[in-house]
Order: C-alpha cells, then sequence, then structure tokens
C-alpha cells in the first residue's frame, strides 16, 4: 500500500513528464495524456481513501533516509503516509484536478504542453503536502506548490497577470520563510529536550506533548515565537484577514484552472497546517492567540462578504467569497472543541467543492462572453440553463443550505462557536466569544445576500450579452454581433429576436449543434443566436463535485467519521491550556455539552 | 622545508601552472586558430588525477583523512581537500564557459589565465604558511587583471578592469599589514605556529590583546574585498557591470571562494581565542552585506549589476555559516564541535558557496551562450520572451534564479536549510536564559529570511521577464536564431547544462555534498594542525607520525 501511495504522488509528476517530452504530438494528446494521468490518479486516491481504516494513522507509511541518519547531523526522512486529517483533502486534490484539467479543454491553446505540465507537477505538490510525514517533506511540498501556481498565472492569466504572479509568490514566500524557522526551531527544541534527532511529524507531535516548548519570559515565550512564524506563513496561505490582499488580485488573474486549484486546495494547506503543526505541537500558544485570532476570523468573515458586496467582477466577488468561507474554517479550528474542528475541517473539504465549482462555471462564463463584469450579464438562465443550473447548486452549497454541504459544515462550526462561548469558556473570555458567534452568524446570512444578489443579476431577469467580434479570441463561443447599444445587447422583448440570424451562425455551434440553445427550449420564442449551454465535457467536469454536494450535504456523518478520530484529540489538549490561561469555564445550569459528532447537522 | 612527500602533494597544482605554461608558449607560436580548450580541459583532468593519485599520501578526498597533516608549508586536511575538488569542478564549468571563438587572438592567454586562477585558488586553501598563503591569493589576482582586461574592450571595460585591479593590489596591502600583525605575534610565518602562540597567550592572560584583535579586522577588510561584502563591495557592480559575461562569472565565483577559505583557514586556524570578537564581526558584516546587496539588486535593471548585487547578498549568507561556526567553537573550545553542535557552520558555509557558485557559474554560461562576440546580453529588458525564443536556456535560468532564491527543491533550497539550521540551533531561546549570543543569533535568523523573501523578488523579476513578457515588448531583444556568419560556440551551453545537472541533483539529492561540506567544516574548525612534521620522507611515515591534535603546542 505504501508504494501504491508514493506511486499516486508521483504519477503526476510522471505523466507531466511525459507531456513535457512529447509536446510535439499536438495539443490532442496533451490533453488526453493530462486527463488519463488526472483520472488514474483519482481512481488510485479514491482506491487508498476506500482501503483506509477509520481511526488510522499510519495508513500506507513508507519511510526511507533521504539526508543524513540517524547519527548525522539531519535526518531528513521521504516519509508518506495518509491519515485522517490529510485523506480528504488528498482525495479533493485528486478530484479538482481532474475538473482542472477538463475546463482547461478550450480555453488553454498556447504552449498547452507546458500548462498541462505545470497543472499535473502541481498535483503532484499537493498530493505531497496531505501525505508528507517528515517536516522538512512537508515544506518542500509546501513551496513546491507555488512555483507552477506562479507560472500558470503568469503565463495564461489575464490581464495583469505578472503582477498578480509575482505578488502571489512574494507574499506566500515571505509568510512561509519563518514559518521554515520554526519548523526549524521546533525540530530543535525536540533534539535538545529528547536528544532524539527527528524531522518525523507524529513523532514531534508525540515528543513536544511530553516535553512543551516553555512559554515563560526566561525562554523569551518560545512557543510564542515558533507559534508566530508557523502563523505567518499559514494565516497567509489561508488567508486570514488582513493578510488577503494577494487573494483576490491572484484569482482573478488566473486562469480558470488556476484559481480552481488555488481556491480549492492551496488555501487549505493553511488550515491543514494549523492543524496538523500549531495546535497540536503548540497547545499554549495556541490557547494564548486564540481570541486574537477568532476576532482576526471574523473580521474576514464580514470583510470578505461586505466587499464581495461591492463587486463588479464576478470572479472577484467569488475571491472575496473564499476570504470569508475560510474565516469560517479558521473560527471552527480555533474554539477547539471537536464541534468546531470537525465543522471547521469538513467546511474546508466543502469550500473547495462550491468555490472550486464556481470558479470553473465562471470560466465558462467567460469562455463564451469573455467578461467577467456583472453588468455586462443577465438572464443568462435562459440562454445557458445546465451552466445556469450548476451555477445555482453551487451558489445554495456555498451559502449553506440545508440539504447541501455547506450547510453542515457552517452549522457545525457555528455550533461549536456557540458552545465554546456558553459553556466551554473561561468568564474572561465567554461574552466575547458569544459575540464572536454571533457576528460570524450574521457572515452566514450577509453570504447569502452577496450570492443570491450576483445570481439574481446574472442569471435572472431580461437576457443580457456582451457583444463580441468573431475573432480568433472567440474560440468558437461568440456571440452573435446584432444591432447593440453600447456593447452589450438587451433583449427587452424576446419575441423581437431575429430568425435570420440561425442561419449566419458562429462557427461554435457547428461542431456542437445537439447542445444549442434550441434545444433545450423546443418551445419557447427562439433566442437570437448566441453561446451553446455547457458541453458534455463541462457537465462532466462538475459533475463529480455535485455528486459529493449532495453526499456531504445529506450524510456528513459518513465524512465525519473519517474526521472526528483525527481531529478531536487535538482540541482537548489546547482546551486544557485555554482554562490554565483564562481560568476554569463558566458553570452554567443549561449548558449540556453537546455531544462531539455531527448528528446535530444530519437532519 | 620542502621534500618530495611535499611536491607530491602539489601535483595537482604542478599540473595545471605546467599546461597553463605550455598554453601561453603554444599561444604564442601557433596559428591564430589556436584552441586552447583541449589543454585546459586535458589540464584539470591532469589535476584531478594527481588528486587522486596522491590520495594514499593525504588520506584522500574518498578516504576522509582523520586528522590534520602537515607537510612543508603545506595543511593536508579534509577542508583543504574539499575546497581543492569544489575549486577543480568550478574551474571546469568556468573554462567551458568562459571558451573563446576560434578567431580570438588572445584565446591562449585567456585559458592560460584562467587555468593559473585555479592553481592559485587551490594552493591558497592548502596553505599552511602566511606567505605560501600570500602567493596563492596573489595568483589568483594577477591573473585576473589578464582575464578581465581580456574579456572585452572599450571605455567601461577598462575602466572596469583599472578598478579591479587598484582596489585589489589595496586589498593585497591590507591583508600584508595584517599578516605582519600575525607574524609579530607568532613569531613565525607558519599557520600552526602562530596557532600554538596564541592559544598559549589566551591561557596565559584569557584574551589576545589588541595586536590580535588588529589583525582580524586587517585581514577580514581585506579577504571581505575579495568577498565582495560590505563595505568593500562598491566595486563589484562597476566591474561586473563593465565587463564580459563570462568574467562576471568568473568574478563571482572564484575570488569569493578564494575569500571565504582564506578566512575560514585563518581564522579558525591560525587564531584560536578571536572567534568571541570574529563572530561578532563576521555576523555584523553579514547582516550589512546581505540587506544592501539584496535591496539594491530590487532597482538593478542592468543584469549583470543586478546579479553582482546578489552576488554580494550571497557573499553575507555565506558569513552567516562563518559567524555560525566561529560561534560554536567561542562557545564549545573544548569540546568536540561535531559532537556538541548539530549542524556545523563552517560545512553550513562551504555548502552554500558550493551551491551558490553552480548556480551563479550556470546562469553567467547561459548569458554567455546568449551573447555573441559583437553584442552581448547586458539589459533585463533583452531577455523578454526568452521562453520562447530560447526555451532550453530560459528554463535552465529559472531553476537557477529559483535555485539562488532557495526554493526547493532545488540546491539552494537546502542551502538555506543548513545555514539556517545553524542559525536557529544557535539562536533559539533554550537552556534557561536567552543569552546575549542567543538574541544575536536569532535575530541573524529573522534577518536572513526576511532577506531570502527580498532576495526572491529580483530573481522572479528575472524569471518573469523571461517567461511572461513577449519578445516583442523588448527594445532589443535575444533573437532566436544567431545572424549569419556568427558562430555559435556550444560549450557554453554545455557549461550551462552540466550546471544545471548539478543544481537540480544537489536538490533532490544533496546528502553526500552536505556530509562531505559537514566534515570539512569541522575538520577545520576542530582546531589548528596536529602534525608538525618538519621532514617527511614517505606516507607512511607521515601518517605514523600524526598525532592527535591539541598536541601542536607542545611540539614546539
Amino acid at each position: 500500500m505504501e508504494y501504491l501511495l508514493i506511486f499516486t504522488v508521483l504519477l503526476p509528476l510522471i505523466g507531466a513528464t511525459l507531456i513535457w517530452l512529447l509536446a510535439s504530438e499536438g495539443g490532442g494528446f496533451v490533453r488526453l495524456t493530462a486527463l488519463f494521468t488526472s483520472l488514474v490518479t483519482l481512481g488510485l486516491a479514491a482506491y487508498l481513501i476506500s482501503k483506509y481504516q477509520i481511526g488510522d494513522n499510519n495508513f500506507a507509511v513508507s519511510d526511507s533516509v533521504w539526508l543524513g541518519g540517524d547519527d548525522a547531523v539531519v535526518n531528513v526522512h521521504f516519509s508518506l503516509g495518509l491519515d485522517g486529517l490529510g485523506l480528504w483533502l488528498f482525495g479533493l486534490s485528486a478530484l479538482l484536478t481532474v475538473t482542472s484539467v477538463l475546463v482547461s479543454w478550450q480555453a488553454i491553446t498556447d504552449r498547452a504542453a507546458t500548462f498541462y505540465a505545470l497543472l499535473l507537477t502541481l498535483e503532484t505538490g499537493m498530493l505531497g503536502v496531505f501525505t508528507a510525514r517528515d517536516i522538512i517533506l512537508f515544506y518542500i511540498f509546501f513551496e513546491f506548490t507555488l512555483l507552477p501556481l506562479f507560472f500558470l498565472i503568469g503565463v495564461w492569466g489575464s490581464e495583469e497577470r505578472r503582477y498578480a504572479a509575482v505578488k502571489f509568490f512574494l507574499f506566500t514566500l515571505a509568510g512561509s520563510l519563518l514559518t521554515f524557522l520554526s519548523l526549524l526551531a521546533i525540530v530543535l527544541w525536540h533534539r535538545f529536550e529528547t536528544g532524539n534527532l527527528t524531522f518525523l511529524i507524529p513523532e514531534l507531535t508525540a515528543g513536544l506533548r511530553e516535553h512543551p516548548i516553555p512559554n515563560d519570559y526566561n525562554h523569551a515565550y518560545l512557543q510564542l515565537l515558533i507559534f508566530l512564524g508557523l502563523f505567518a506563513g499559514f494565516a497567509i496561505k489561508v488567508p486570514l484577514f488582513p493578510l488577503h490582499t494577494w487573494l483576490p488580485l491572484a484569482h482573478v488573474q488566473a486562469p480558470t484552472a488556476g484559481s480552481v486549484i488555488l481556491a480549492g486546495i492551496l488555501l487549505k494547506i493553511g488550515t491543514y497546517g494549523f492543524l496538523r503543526f500549531s495546535l497540536p505541537m503548540l497547545p499554549e500558544a495556541s490557547a494564548q492567540c486564540m481570541p486574537w485570532i477568532l476576532w482576526l476570523s471574523v473580521a474576514g468573515i464580514l470583510y470578505g462578504a461586505m466587499v464581495a458586496l461591492a463587486q463588479t467582477d464576478i470572479k472577484r466577488l467569488i475571491a472575496y467569497s473564499s476570504v470569508s468561507h475560510l474565516g469560517f474554517c479558521m473560527l471552527g479550528i480555533f474554539v477547539f472543541n471537536p464541534l468546531g474542528l470537525q465543522g471547521g475541517a469538513l467546511q474546508m473539504i466543502n469550500h473547495g467543492l462550491s468555490t472550486g465549482g464556481l470558479f470553473a462555471v465562471v470560466g465558462m462564463i467567460y469562455e463564451r462572453y469573455h467578461t467577467r463584469q456583472i453588468a455586462d450579464l443577465g438572464g443568462l438562465a435562459r440562454r445557458l440553463p445546465i451552466l445556469s443550473f450548476f451555477f445555482l447548486l453551487l451558489t445554495f452549497s456555498s451559502i449553506g443550505l440545508p440539504g447541501l454541504n455547506g450547510f453542515a459544515g457552517e452549522f457545525l462550526l457555528l455550533t461549536g462557536a456557540f458552545q465554546r462561548g456558553w459553556s466551554g469558556a473561561p468568564a474572561a473570555l465567554g461574552s466575547q466569544l458569544l459575540w464572536i458567534a454571533a457576528l460570524s452568524t450574521f457572515g452566514v446570512v450577509l453570504g447569502a445576500w452577496y450570492m443570491l444578489y450576483l445570481v439574481q443579476r446574472v442569471f435572472f431577469g431580461p437576457l443580457k450579452e456582451p457583444v463580441l467580434d468573431h475573432g480568433p479570441t472567440s474560440r468558437g463561443f461568440s456571440a452573435e454581433q446584432p444591432h447593440e447599444h453600447g456593447g452589450v445587447r438587451v433583449h427587452r422583448d424576446p419575441g423581437q429576436g431575429d430568425e435570420e440570424h440561425a442561419h449566419a451562425h458562429p462557427a461554435g455551434e457547428v461542431h456542437r449543434g445537439d447542445h444549442g440553445d434550441g434545444h433545450a427550449h423546443p418551445a419557447r420564442q427562439p433566442l437570437p443566436p448566441g453561446p451553446i449551454d455547457m458541453t458534455p465535457r463541462e457537465v462532466f467536469a462538475l459533475a463529480p463535485l455535485v455528486v459529493f454536494i449532495f453526499w456531504i450535504g445529506l450524510y456528513p456523518q459518513f465524512f465525519l467519521d473519517y474526521l472526528a478520530p483525527a481531529v478531536d484529540p487535538i482540541g482537548v489538549e489546547v482546551t486544557e491550556y485555554i482554562y490554565a490561561e483564562h481560568g476554569p469555564p463558566q458553570q452554567r445550569e443549561s449548558a449540556e455539552p453537546l455531544v462531539a459528532t455531527g448528528e446535530a447537522a444530519n437532519d | 622545508m620542502t621534500d618530495d612527500v611535499t611536491i607530491k602533494l602539489l601535483a595537482p597544482e604542478i599540473v595545471l601552472i605546467g599546461i597553463a605554461t605550455l598554453i601561453y608558449l603554444a599561444g604564442a607560436f601557433a596559428r591564430p586558430g589556436f584552441r586552447p580548450l583541449g589543454f585546459a580541459l586535458l589540464g584539470l583532468f591532469g589535476a584531478a588525477v594527481a588528486m587522486l593519485a596522491t590520495r594514499d599520501l593525504s588520506g584522500g578526498m574518498l578516504a576522509y583523512p582523520p586528522e590534520t597533516m602537515l607537510s612543508g608549508p603545506l595543511v593536508m586536511d579534509l577542508f583543504g581537500h574539499t575546497a581543492r575538488w569544489g575549486i577543480l569542478i568550478a574551474g571546469g564549468l568556468l573554462v567551458l564557459l568562459a571558451d573563446r571563438p576560434r578567431e580570438e587572438r588572445q584565446a591562449a592567454e585567456y585559458t592560460g589565465s584562467l587555468l593559473l586562477i585555479i592553481a592559485g585558488l587551490m594552493l591558497a586553501a592548502t596553505a599552511n604558511d602566511l606567505v605560501l598563503l600570500f602567493m596563492g591569493l596573489e595568483l589568483v589576482s594577477i591573473p585576473t587583471y589578464v582575464v578581465l582586461y581580456l574579456g572585452k574592450r572599450g571605455p567601461a571595460a577598462q575602466e572596469a578592469t583599472t578598478k579591479y585591479f587598484f582596489l585589489s593590489v589595496l586589498s593585497s596591502a591590507v591583508l600584508l599589514y595584517g599578516f605582519s600583525f600575525l607574524y609579530g605575534l607568532g613569531g613565525s610565518s607558519r599557520l600552526d605556529i602562530i596557532a600554538g602562540a596564541l592559544r598559549e597567550q589566551y591561557a596565559e592572560a584569557g584574551s589576545l590583546g589588541p595586536f590580535a584583535s588588529v589583525a582580524l579586522i586587517l585581514v577580514f577588510a581585506a579577504l571581505a574585498f575579495r568577498l565582495a561584502a560590505v563595505p568593500f563591495h562598491f566595486y563589484a557592480p562597476d566591474v561586473f557591470h563593465g565587463t564580459s559575461n563570462a568574467n562576471a562569472g568568473l568574478l563571482s565565483t572564484l575570488p569569493k571562494a578564494a575569500g571565504l577559505v582564506v578566512l575560514i583557514r585563518l581564522l579558525l586556524g591560525a587564531m584560536p581565542g578571536i572567534e568571541p570578537l570574529a563572530w561578532k564581526l563576521a555576523l555584523v558584516v553579514s547582516v550589512l552585506t546581505m540587506t544592501l546587496g539584496n535591496v539594491v539588486a530590487l532597482w538593478q535593471s542592468n543584469i549583470r549589476r543586478l546579479l553582482a548585487y546578489s552576488s554580494i547578498a550571497h557573499a553575507g549568507y555565506m558569513l552567516i555559516g562563518l559567524s555560525v561556526g566561529l560561534a560554536q567553537v567561542a562557545i564549545a573550545p573544548s569540546a568536540e564541535p561535531q559532537e556538541a553542535i548539530g549542524v556545523n557552520g563552517i560545512g553550513t558555509a562551504l555548502f552554500y558557496l558550493a551551491v551558490y557558485a553552480v548556480a551563479t557559474l550556470g546562469t553567467f554560461a547561459a548569458l554567455a551562450y546568449l551573447s555573441t562576440e559583437r553584442k552581448s546580453v547586458d539589459d533585463l529588458d533583452e531577455l523578454a520572451g526568452l521562453s520562447q525564443t530560447h526555451p532550453f536556456i530560459a528554463g535552465a535560468i529559472a531553476v537557477f534564479m529559483f535555485s539562488l532564491a532557495g526554493i526547493p527543491p532545488l540546491a539552494g533550497f537546502w542551502g538555506k536549510f543548513a545555514l539556517f539550521s545553524g542559525t536557529i540551533d544557535l539562536g533559539a531561546p533554550v537552556g534557561g536564559d536567552w543569552t546575549e549570543l542567543q538574541q544575536w543569533f536569532f535575530a541573524l535568523a529573522i534577518i536572513g529570511v526576511a532577506n531570502a523573501a527580498i532576495a526572491a523578488a529580483y530573481y522572479l523579476r528575472i524569471v518573469a521577464t523571461m517567461y511572461f513578457r513577449s519578445p516583442e515588448t523588448a527594445a532589443a531583444p535575444v533573437p532566436a536564431a544567431r545572424p549569419a556568419g556568427v558562430r555559435q560556440e556550444p560549450e557554453p551551453a554545455l557549461a550551462t547544462a552540466m550546471a544545471l545537472v548539478l543544481v537540480i541533483g544537489m536538490g533532490i539529492f544533496p546528502g553526500r555534498v552536505i556530509d562531505v561540506s559537514d566534515a570539512a567544516g569541522a575538520a577545520v574548525s576542530a582546531a589548528t594542525p596536529i602534525h608538525v612534521g618538519e621532514s617527511l620522507r614517505d606516507s607512511a611515515s607521515l601518517l605514523e607520525e600524526t598525532r592527535p591534535r591539541g598536541a601542536a603546542g607542545e611540539a614546539q
């Protein structure tokens, strides 16, 4: 099994090398190889997940010395393995890569071989991050994910791509270098205390539990310092308000596949880092920083939501919604009780599915209309019903409609936050925490507002489409060139649709005529010819996400069962430190501790 | 006193100098089409063979000499050996990248001088005598003036050469002045005897007195010039700017290696007891150097100027390692350093030097490949869209830039990993209270990573220019094909490819190189040479008379 895991992680890299070597074979070959590789990787990942036993922390563990040795000055291992914490993110990475390959199918024609090679390289980086069991190996994969995305944004992005790529890279790198120092410090402290030089995360976690890093004046608050170093890298990655400024830029400029991966996976590396390193290894400092980080999370939730409300660009709006959603994840994680931790961890997956999907749909809209401006679009539900259906579904998932995945996660973590504020917190913190929980609940309302407002403007109302030239840029999706006002064609009265345009059809529908708009609305008065609805390829890109959206929404316990054994213990020790730091928990008569499962969200 | 063992041990240098002389002679008599590259590679190969052949005498690189051994004015230890091998490999890359076209009349002089520089550097790495050390350094400097003059014509090149000449002479003078203090302190020009005298004085008085500090500062200043460390860095940008890409590659590596190696040899091998002062000096200079280099590099548009500042910054990083190594000796003067301390600071500096040199040489080789006799690549702007016109070269430069920026999984990452491990090891407040030393090194670690982030900005700019812009956006981009009639020399491309393999190889399998550097660093910081055999007849007696270290004092 361990060889299978190594193979799964390295397979995309092999595929990337193959694509790079055989780039001359042409775009079709490249795309198919990329799709095949990502599908096989997904299959293997699914197989591994299916073999995983709940609660197993040593699944498919491989361990070989990479650099140095037991008696040498360094002792870096090449060690991969799966546990409950990384399991779903591992699977999500494999899943979203398939989506990314499919949404790039026609959007990327320039230097396609390099594009897909980079995309697959990125997949290896992501799979590696969530399976690495060595602290240096983790860091290598962590940094390594920057390189492919840097090129993906910089080469295939929109107008401001160079600035966006460099800003993304530098922001993340600056933070992660401090993280690097902290990781080194953790290893060195462990060696200092135990005499055992190890870089393996499980050994370090266990070692630091017995020999906590000191956090007093004499040691210059070492644990806090290390925590802050880790925080710098992970919080920028999340991104936690106010370190989020690189995110909207990178998202807007990135090609669709880049946005999907960035939102779906790369942001989660930050929250994953908190769960993997900060909380278990530095519980005292985590407890110390808890109120600060919670307030930052709430600020991010509200700020992200309010800025999203004001956006005129769909992609930018969704980017800010990510800031808001990741704030929820952080909120759940940093209340340190099982409900919050499970909710936060589940919300990481949910956000990957829904926001990753939303970015994919926005990319499809962009391919058809070459605009992301909300003002240029309207009533697309008539023109693109299938696409609209997917967007609406993903929106509902994103805003937490009960029955879909977003609800399960948000409900759990908000319950966790209230629980912590009501009964699990010292008096000094209790009221603060209740405020935090209440304000973030308000964030849910704002989330529904900006998303539904977006849907209303873009997909409903009178049909409004931008007018495009039949240039080579339109890639077969262009709308007809008709009578227009100010570049945007508004059809107040659908009856006026010109019949003759059906003959002067653009190229796009010729080879896929069976999915034309006429097909979707046989009975209604004909629409003027325009972009076609989603192709089977695009449906196939999104369908798996939808399956999981329903699965998590209807039966979250299945996923929580895997998460719970991994995340529940993390909170126990931190909670003790909270009581040590801020005093004993308040006694309330009505405080009946909620059971540490997701039952509440099941129905 | 010399004898046949010493001569044998010097065989690699002798081979190099012999071949260099041959090339000079051949250049005078041969036809204009004469191409010395083959001879030069033969010389380097011969030197490598000679190193392997004398392995039995010296313990050898592959067999890790267990002890430091002296022979005449030479010190044969793992440190010297590692440095010699590293210099040979770098020399091979340099000879390839600086290969001159057939038509060039002075090709012989150019290549011959390169071999002399390499030989001088190898000599300096193993010298146990102030005079030999100085001679080795001059054998680096004087041919460098020739090479600089031959590299490129024109007023800018003349200015660069003159500037380098005067400042280099000045630094040599300062070094000599420093040596005179050392001689006065130790009563001998031999490093081990000076070390013994200083150690005795330290044991008696508890400090070394003012003259040792003066010697330290003078030596440090002179060698800081070779390293291009602040405040003796200011020549570097102008000289790099004015000279050719190949020469810039030379200047950015070999003199720096000379500076670092000699500095380590003198501070750790000849001046025991100076460490408490020396680590602070190295630390402060390191912080200033890397910060200035990185910050000023952000504004450069000429690529050689940019890389000059980058080389200054990297000198600062190497000094981090030196500072850590000195502090490690300072806090554990009696313990076995390799046991008491995890990562040897000197070893990390050496490893960083290797990693830096390979990536830098590769970059300049790539630039040399892109340049022609008539038009050299000067401006960053000219690289716009290089990924489309020269995908391989652009990819290689990108890899070198990411390595210099320290991004995993490339060699540069392990360089930074090693450096920061050592720094954090010293700087983390463990053991009860936060000592002054820990505070210094903690600050150093933070400043170091901040610098790494700044540095990434300009390296990314180069990558972004090559990949995110099209050739049309530049005023004069590098053309995709050579103009008719201009021959493309393949050797720089070969050097680029070799450097690329090394950077990626050291990135994926860094273990061996780190081990060797660490052992080399440990060998030199384990203190002064141990054996004082004046006349050694053969290798057997050489090994036999090897005594445990620390006996140097009594042996006098």
